[in-house]
């Protein structure tokens, strides 16, 4: 059985009296020491179904209207707060976008560690500090035993993020999401926190479940990934696969959006148009405004998601690639 | 930073908020050594020495009962603290929970922040008028009135900084690591509430002083026989022309010593963020 199995989930925003949907069926799954990667751009509902995942919803506009989040076998949706309050931090633990804002500003980030691990450990205060100091070296902080007494404040943004990193692995969780944990970092230590939390993967033996809009980190360290446009996963593969045999005409678009160092291009192939608002209908497939393969189909029926090769699958009527 | 230093920073190159910590030193010592300091008992009635000018022995003059004027505005300050700090407990503790919890607790909000409006619809003044004639006079009273008049103030401006607070990753990040609502709200949200409410705690301490002495001046403050700067003005008033330092003396104290703790509230408000300090102090 997958570590966390999501199926058929379904997220609506509030908006007065309608319910607007965000996020539309999505299935996925993610096996130990896997790592899987959610690519789409902003407001495709790839964060929306992270914090899913992770219970943040509640009182929120967003609601759950359907599906369903096992992890480890139970269903994370039907758990009581107290039950799922046991599960996060413990078995599962997410790290965020902004390294800036994540930490508390009142807290020594030691202290904000030693927390973590008091939430579901019991020792004493002198054992957890010690554990924190050991988490801040595994994150590799230069010189620990000064920093785990420091503000957030006075750290740079990526060393926040290897402290939130820290944080999120300070039970030694099966299962991490990480909602864009590179985005707001320089290209340089965007590299050196990808990296880190390779290895830390392959140490501890978690699986990961990578957030980012960026196709280019995904490729780096992700086995499996997952396309969304609209609220819908539009192509699914292994990353090897998907990098191979790109099927979805999104997909492809999202690929020739990234600049090429090898050689000076003149235009970037940026996908005509622009994301259509939750409050516009589009009828047939959600992409077709925008998509160089659309015809008449495409705009009066959705496509269902089908199987292009064994573990591929493709929500379009023309996929691309070695098929077509 | 350790705690002599970072006061000291407070007052760094801000002479006036100086001066006006050093008066409440003054008259936090005269009300904690009242019994030792005062050269009379605040009480006692000596007919033959009826509003006498100020001079030896009487410094601070006598009222229309001949009891010492400056015996009582030493045991005065007494109240005067009493009055603060006991309004500021009040406001803060009932301000800050309505606040936090109407914040954290959508539906829970809805009705206590009603309640709040309602309250705060009134002139401060009024509210404790309308309160305090429902409530015998008594100091623990006035001082319950005075509280709850500020903690409506105290809950807005709270409820405020929790609206957003709670939006901050570092709650969601909190909560991913397995924490409840009591530990969200009270070892994630306060401690960031902290400085402001301190800030806000001197504007209070100042506020009510002021409305203490209104209340007592108005005859419905503090019983008449406990001496404090507002039932000296009170009662004295009417000697004005005949005995002005009656009314001069206990009236500049309450100027005094508000306007040395808004002094002191604006220094400790300007540096409220740590953030700003370590440029000074290094880390």
């Amino acid at each position: 059985m997958a570590l966390l199995d999501i199926r058929d989930l379904d997220l609506r925003i509030a908006r007065g009296r309608e319910l607007l949907p965000v996020v539309q069926g999505v299935s996925l799954a993610v096996e130990e020491n896997e790592t899987l990667g959610i690519v789409g751009e902003s407001g495709c509902g790839k964060s929306l179904t992270a914090l899913a995942i992770m219970g943040l919803l509640e009182g929120s506009v967003v609601r759950i209207a359907g599906g369903s989040v096992h992890f480890r076998g139970r269903d994370l949706l039907a758990l009581s707060p107290d039950e799922r309050r046991r599960v996060m931090g413990d078995q599962m633990a997410m790290i965020f976008q902004e390294p800036m804002t994540s930490l508390n500003p009142v807290y020594r980030v030691g202290d904000q560690i030693r927390e973590a691990i008091l939430q579901h450990r019991r020792m004493s205060r002198k054992q957890a500090r010690d554990r924190a100091l050991d988490l801040l070296e595994l994150v590799r902080i230069p010189d620990p035993l000064r920093r785990i007494d420091s503000f957030p404040h006075q750290m740079s943004g990526g060393q926040r993020q290897r402290v939130m990193i820290a944080m999120a692995l300070a039970c030694d969780p099966k299962l991490l999401i990480a909602d864009e944990p590179t985005t707001a970092l320089d290209v340089t230590v965007q590299k050196e926190v990808l990296e880190l939390m390779r290895s830390l993967q392959a140490r501890n033996g978690m699986s990961i479940v990578l957030i980012s809009h960026d196709l280019g980190v995904v490729s780096e360290i992700c086995d499996k990934v997952a396309v969304m446009y609209r609220g819908k996963i539009v192509e699914q593969a292994s990353t090897s696969t998907l990098f191979s045999n790109m099927s979805h005409p999104y997909t492809l678009g999202l690929l020739g959006s990234i600049p090429s160092t090898d050689h000076d291009v003149e235009w970037l192939d940026a996908i005509p148009g622009r994301v259509p608002t939750l409050d516009e209908a589009v009828p047939g497939c959600a992409f077709h405004p925008r998509c160089f393969a659309a015809n008449e189909s495409c705009r009066s029926a959705d496509p269902s998601a089908s199987a292009v090769s064994p573990a591929h699958i493709v929500r379009c009527h023309f996929p691309q690639g070695s098929s077509s | 930073m350790s705690v002599p230093l970072s006061i000291a920073l407070v007052f760094r190159g801000r002479a006036l908020a100086t001066i006006g910590a050093c008066w409440l030193l003054v008259v936090g010592i005269a009300a904690i050594g009242a019994p030792l300091l005062a050269p009379f008992d605040p009480l006692e009635i000596d007919p033959f020495v009826r509003l006498s000018e100020p001079g030896w022995p009487h410094l601070f003059g006598t009222d229309h009962f001949g009891r010492d004027s400056l015996s009582r505005a030493i045991y005065g300050a007494r109240m005067a603290i009493l009055i603060g700090s006991g309004s500021v407990l009040i406001a803060l503790v009932a301000g800050g929970l309505v606040g936090m919890l109407s914040a954290y607790f959508v539906r829970l909000g809805h009705l206590l922040m009603r309640i709040v409006d309602v309250l705060m619809a009134f002139p401060a003044l009024l509210l404790a008028l309308v309160l305090m004639t429902l409530l015998e006079r008594s100091v623990l009273n006035t001082v319950i009135v005075i509280g709850i008049v500020y903690a409506t103030t105290t809950a807005r401006i709270v409820f405020g900084m929790t609206l957003k607070l709670k939006r901050d990753v570092f709650v969601d990040a909190a909560i991913c690591s397995g924490a409840g609502h009591v530990s969200v709200l009270f070892r994630h949200i306060l401690p960031n509430l902290m400085s402001p409410m301190l800030v806000q705690a001197s504007f209070i301490f100042a506020f009510a002083q002021l409305q203490a002495a209104a209340l007592d001046f108005l005859g419905l403050g503090l019983p008449p026989e406990v001496p404090s700067w507002g039932n000296m003005l009170s009662e004295e008033r009417i000697y004005v022309t005949r005995a002005p330092w009656l009314l001069i003396f206990p009236g500049s104290l309450i100027i005094l010593s508000v306007f040395s703790m808004n002094l002191v509230g604006d220094a400790l408000r300007d540096n409220i963020d740590p953030r700003f300090k370590d440029d000074i102090a290094g880390v």
